[in-house]
């Protein structure tokens, strides 16, 4: 029942919109996945909601590719999951083989992705129906694991991971409370006692920052390289040597993707250090190896399908990027969790089966149009930094029709920057302000059933297990810290 | 980088000791049926507070000393001028409306940036109020703040 609601004619177009938009913002330097999402998130709000995650959902994909071709061809990743990419994919494009590097990361991503949708519509509904008998104490731990791995994950100092998360669950505390329904931290502004809104934030801090940051340092690399449609496909020879990459990137993208707080980045690097382990000649990777694309470019769109698995049976998003659409699922109305499988199947058959169709998308564009994108990555950059920022003032502004809201995405965009130059992490922001409200009625409502203070959260066996994960991701690096406190001058 | 890291220490310290004051003052840490509506303020407070003290007394990290984070000479000088347009950007909107004030900025950018021509920075401003409109007035009837000329 899926394909009937995915492929009328009006969800087919957003399909096909969406993975060209994605394909372009996935190309362009320091706009990634996030941003993608964000700024189009408010162009939703008029569509209903299967339209609008169809989108979301096809643009997701395209950006997982789009981020492929800017690194192969100049060597700066277009987002994070493709920066292993760059190793092997640009030295490919040195050698002249530029074309079958897009090309075997195009099928690679179009099998994938394939394999993920199917994948995630055979494990969703059981995970789903698992989680129907989760309490607040068992959501309460889920959620703790979610945002100590986003932070343990988010960049090489750990500390200011955990100050960017607080910081976002201190934003979430703005606004009434849901259950005494105190206006806190209001000051007497009624736009504040409505609380802090996460797109105007997303939007701020991936958009605006991240363009803020690329005006200091003027444009990035420009493309000259130029090729035709016949070399974007690969060899016979291409294709041997890079089956079993396909496969063993897929299966660990998906496995890897499913966690909450891994997501596409960490199964692409995960999948190029086991093929360079598994391969007969790891000293050809880092040289130009095929592999070496073929399966991180796998891994990623594999791990993005497999992003969807937690955030639609869980409720609970992996990346920044499923963290913006849970919130543009809860801005349609809808409630992310197990519920969503039987309360609006229609929704969720569509969005799975319109993730087939942005695959089929995904590789016709791919194969075809890439000498287009290519054209697009020359729009100079005193063009382009105007227009994306004139469509994060008009996202934010069209969420609400409200200047208050433009003002914040400002103040966001400039914390935005101050955050990217100072190496702290907008995903632990923007995730734990999305799950803040939701953790908080968890833990409350967890302490209030409880005759054991805290000790409900170890005593009950999932959520003891998962409390016991969000400790270690706290250990590690309090661990790693302990180490340098003792062991001075050593590399940490 | 060393020295931002501590003033930004400083400034979470003051600011997560005021959240979790004005938290437990301003509404219930405790009520008869559970945690109150002031109980995580004042924990998230408490943890930031940490967190900040850590920033403050870490030994510096080694990667970090030879981080030059603060933009210079040319750099820092267009990261001004453009945020500085934005924010004037984001304060006339509301006198200017949405899509005159949206293509002042994108002219005013082109022009210093890169020095476009004239005639491709007005043709460019030009199609991008037209597209602004057709795309968020016409399609999405987004009720966009209006100009002195009634767009």
């Amino acid at each position: 029942m899926g394909f009937g609601v995915a492929l009328t004619p009006f969800n087919l177009m957003m399909a096909v919109a969406g993975v060209m938009v994605g394909m372009l913002i996935g190309a362009l330097p320091g706009v990634g996945p996030p941003s993608g999402v964000a700024l189009l998130l408010p162009l939703t709000f008029g569509m209903d909601p299967t339209s609008g995650i169809i989108m979301l959902a096809a643009l997701y994909a395209g950006t997982m590719y789009g981020g492929t071709i800017t690194s192969v061809l100049i060597n700066t990743p277009g987002e994070s999951a493709s920066v292993v990419t760059c190793l092997d994919g640009y030295q490919m494009a040195l050698q002249g083989r530029a074309g079958p590097a897009l090309g075997i990361a195009a099928f690679g991503s179009f099998i994938a992705g394939t394999v993920g949708v199917v994948l995630l519509m055979l494990v969703s509904p059981l995970l789903a129906r698992w989680a129907l008998s989760f309490g607040p104490p068992e959501t309460f731990a889920l959620m703790l694991v979610g945002l100590t791995t986003v932070t343990l994950l988010a960049g090489d100092d750990a500390l200011k991971g955990y100050v960017s998360m607080v910081l976002g669950l201190m934003l979430a505390m703005v606004g009434y409370d849901i259950i005494s329904g105190d206006a806190r931290y209001g000051f007497g502004i009624p736009e504040m006692m409505d609380g802090v809104d996460f797109l105007p934030v997303a939007i701020g801090l991936f958009g605006l920052g991240e363009v803020l940051a690329g005006a200091e340092e003027k444009g990035a690399g420009q493309v000259k390289t130029r090729f035709r449609l016949r070399e974007v496909f690969p060899s016979a020879a291409d294709w041997m040597s890079s089956r079993w990459a396909i496969v063993r990137g897929t299966v660990l993208g998906f496995l890897v993707g499913m966690l909450p707080g891994a997501g596409p980045t960490v199964a692409s690097f995960l999948a190029y250090t086991v093929e360079k382990k598994v391969s007969r000649h790891p000293e050809q990777f880092g040289k130009g190896a095929i592999e070496g694309v073929a399966s991180p470019e796998s891994a990623n769109n594999a791990g993005a399908t497999a992003a969807m698995v937690p955030m639609l049976t869980l409720g609970i998003p992996g990346s920044a990027t499923t963290a913006i659409m849970l919130g543009g699922l809860m801005m349609w109305g809808l409630r992310p969790g197990p519920m969503l499988f039987e309360k609006n199947p229609q929704f969720v058959w569509g969005l799975i089966a319109s993730q087939y169709i942005a695959n089929v998308m995904l590789l016709i564009l791919s194969t075809l149009c890439i000498p287009l994108f290519v054209r697009a990555l020359r729009i100079p950059f005193g063009i382009l930094m105007p227009l994306i920022v004139i469509f994060c003032v008009t996202g934010a502004y069209s969420l609400k029709n409200s200047v208050w809201d433009v003002g914040q995405m400002l103040v966001f965009g400039i914390l935005g920057y101050f955050m990217k130059k100072l190496g702290y992490s907008p995903a632990a922001l923007v995730l734990a302000l999305v799950l803040g409200p939701l953790a908080e009625r968890a833990l409350r409502q967890s302490l209030i059933i409880s005759d054991a203070g805290v000790g409900i959260f170890f005593m009950r066996p999932i959520s003891g297990v998962l409390m016991a994960l969000a400790i270690l991701a706290i250990a590690v690096p309090v661990f790693k810290w302990g180490q340098t406190l003792f062991f001075s001058n050593r590399k940490a | 980088m060393q020295r931002a890291d501590r003033i930004t220490g400083a400034v979470l310290l003051v600011f997560a000791v005021g959240f979790a004051l004005g938290g437990v003052t301003h509404y219930p840490y405790w009520v008869e049926s559970g945690p109150g509506s002031g109980f995580l303020p004042a924990w998230l407070g408490g943890v930031m507070a940490a967190l900040a003290l850590l920033m403050l007394i870490r030994r510096p990290r080694a990667a970090d000393a030879e981080v030059d984070w603060m933009p210079r000479g040319a750099g820092a000088r267009r990261l001004i001028v453009v945020l500085a347009a934005t924010v004037f950007y984001v304060a006339a909107l509301k006198v200017l409306g949405m899509i005159l004030a949206s293509a002042l900025y994108l002219a005013f950018i082109m022009r210093y940036l890169d020095r476009h021509a004239w005639w491709l920075t007005v043709a460019i401003a030009l199609a991008t109020a037209l597209g602004n409109w057709l795309l968020f007035v016409h399609w999405l009837k987004v009720p966009f703040p209006a100009g002195p000329f009634g767009f």
